[in-house]
């Protein structure tokens, strides 16, 4: 691998589409250095569980035939991407990271494979997660999928293959799944960018659910603009999915660099300096409050006194929305389930109503008082996660007490499932690192629907400083 | 007041369900349990039952 097909790699998927565009750079030759890329890294990593390289090949074929027949090109024309293996492909095994499903092969591609095709796109493989995109998998039926800024510590979940394949340039882009934080969970340990849509925005067709009112794909990437073009591709009505919305989608791009100058800033008092967040944490999303302030943005602290108990009413909810799923196989083929994710729904699938009501209730309460918030403030700010990525064996560790169980469990969704159970659209940007060189991040949360805005303030941000620039040490 | 369900009563309720459930994940299945309805406890206090236990509210844009 020469230096300047590295440089290449980690490109972003907006650049390298315009040297696809101006003839700079086959699609072929791009489509080639990520397979090699591929087979080179990911024996440590595991990003990916399904690799296409005949397919892939081939759609890169036809996409260079089109760019020397001077066809006019979509935005995405000719960008390698990956997905995570939740996503129906058609012909390809589709496993949701289970032993269940490893020999499922769908007939149709989800609705947001095909937008990505259609928009250009050369589909290079699907990728690793947590078992049905639940989180807490103790040994991954398809490979421990690592973390690329240090092989010992998670790469964050469930779509942890996406959030590691953009970090390792193993993909110009990929495509996740968030339901309590799975797309920004990975894009925080990994130091890339994660971005939740609205809810309803993006079609869920042809994934494998979980919450039916929380799961939302979402796109990863290496810019901010990477994932608004990502979202440019899949957002929008499908009739295939009777709660997409109809509302328009606008020009995500158009905006990005209008800077933040009078956006107000909201910064959660309880998730950024609650006794859960790690100094380190706390300072470096302190240090993008200041930044935004000298960007021309107003901020100031706000409460969400119900924040604290997010991660308790996420799981409540959609882990027992995940129970219904699965109930089906826990009876018949529990054994065929990884300890973590038979634990998880067994456990799921015997919470009472009543708390599952209470829980519902509180919901309501949490997502009026965040869209209460929204009202007058442009954009909500805390970390992403209290911690940087723990290391792999403290997610295996036995659960022997109650506290223990909370204690993995709940605090950190507490930081990621506020956005999910309100239906707000929220991003993971890279903001610093901690002295052992591991990614940290912060979130921001807009209102519904104003991807737009979140976009233009992480943007501004991203480019004031430059924390994704960075590459990790396992990746060169 | 905190839950404590025992692992007996947890073996029973997935008995009813027609779960199987080994020894082992049965001691933490229990924990976890446990856990949340604990973690759960403060919503007692809240003033809930005026508020519909509605995932999807007034904001939303019409799906058709």
């Amino acid at each position: 691998m020469t230096a300047a097909g590295a440089d290449l790699a980690f490109l972003g998927a907006r650049q390298l589409a315009g040297l696809v565009r101006d003839r700079k750079v086959s699609p072929v030759e791009l489509t080639q250095l990520y397979l090699d890329r591929i087979e080179r890294l990911d024996g440590r990593l595991r990003a990916y569980i399904t690799v296409l390289p005949e397919a892939a090949l081939a759609a890169a074929r036809r996409a260079e035939a089109a760019v020397m027949r001077a066809e006019a090109l979509a935005p995405f024309h000719g960008i390698p991407y990956a997905v995570k293996d939740q996503f129906d492909t058609a012909g390809v095994r589709t496993t949701s990271g289970s032993r269940i499903l490893e020999d499922h092969v769908p007939a149709a591609d989800a609705t947001t494979i095909a937008r990505l095709n259609a928009a250009g796109g050369i589909l290079l493989g699907k990728l690793n997660l947590t078992e049905f995109a639940l989180g807490g998998t103790q040994q991954f039926p398809f490979g421990q999928p690592r973390n690329p800024w240090n092989l010992d510590h998670d790469p964050g979940g469930s779509s942890s293959g996406s959030g590691i394949a953009v970090a390792a340039a193993l993909c110009a882009a990929s495509l996740g799944e968030d339901t309590g934080g799975s797309v920004r969970s990975p894009a925080s340990f990994c130091g890339v960018v994660g971005l939740r849509p609205t809810w309803g925005r993006v079609s869920r067709h042809g994934s494998f659910p979980l919450s039916w009112s929380m799961d939302t794909p979402g796109p990863l990437g290496r810019s901010v603009e990477d994932a608004a073009l990502l979202l440019q591709a899949i957002a929008g009505y499908d009739p295939n999915d009777p709660l997409t919305s109809r509302a328009p989608v606008p020009d995500y791009s158009r905006a990005l660099g209008d800077g933040v100058r009078g956006l107000r800033v909201g910064i959660i008092r309880e998730l950024t300096f609650g006794a859960d967040t790690q100094p380190e944490v706390r300072d470096a999303v302190v240090a993008v409050a200041r930044k935004l302030e000298g960007l021309g943005a107003a901020t100031e602290e706000v409460s969400l006194r119900l924040v604290p108990l997010a991660g308790a009413i996420f799981m409540a909810l959609a882990d027992a929305d995940g129970a219904g799923v699965h109930h089906r196989w826990l009876r018949t083929r529990a054994a065929d389930y990884d300890q973590g994710t038979r634990r998880r729904l067994l456990t799921a699938s015997l919470i009472p109503s009543a708390v599952q009501q209470r829980a519902a209730r509180a919901r309501a309460l949490l997502r009026a008082e965040m869209l209460d918030l929204l009202a007058r403030h442009d954009v909500l700010l805390c970390p992403t996660a209290h911690q940087a990525a723990p290391p792999i064996a403290a997610a295996r560790a036995a659960i022997t007490t109650r506290h223990e169980a909370a204690g993995r469990f709940f605090t950190r969704r507490s930081y990621v499932t506020p956005a999910a159970l309100a239906g707000t659209p929220a991003i993971a940007v890279p903001c610093g690192f901690t002295r052992s060189g591991l990614p940290i991040s912060v979130q921001l949360i807009a209102r519904r629907f104003d991807e737009a805005t979140l976009l233009r303030a992480a943007h501004a941000y991203e480019q004031a400083t430059g924390w994704s620039k960075r590459r990790p040490p396992e990746t060169a | 007041m905190v839950s404590d369900l025992t692992t007996d009563h947890v073996a029973a309720l997935a008995a009813a369900l027609g779960l199987p459930i080994t020894p082992d994940d049965l001691v933490e299945v229990t924990h976890r349990l446990n856990a949340l309805v604990e973690a759960l406890e403060p919503l007692a206090a809240l003033p809930l039952e005026t508020i519909e236990p509605t995932a999807r509210l007034a904001d939303e844009p019409p799906a058709s």
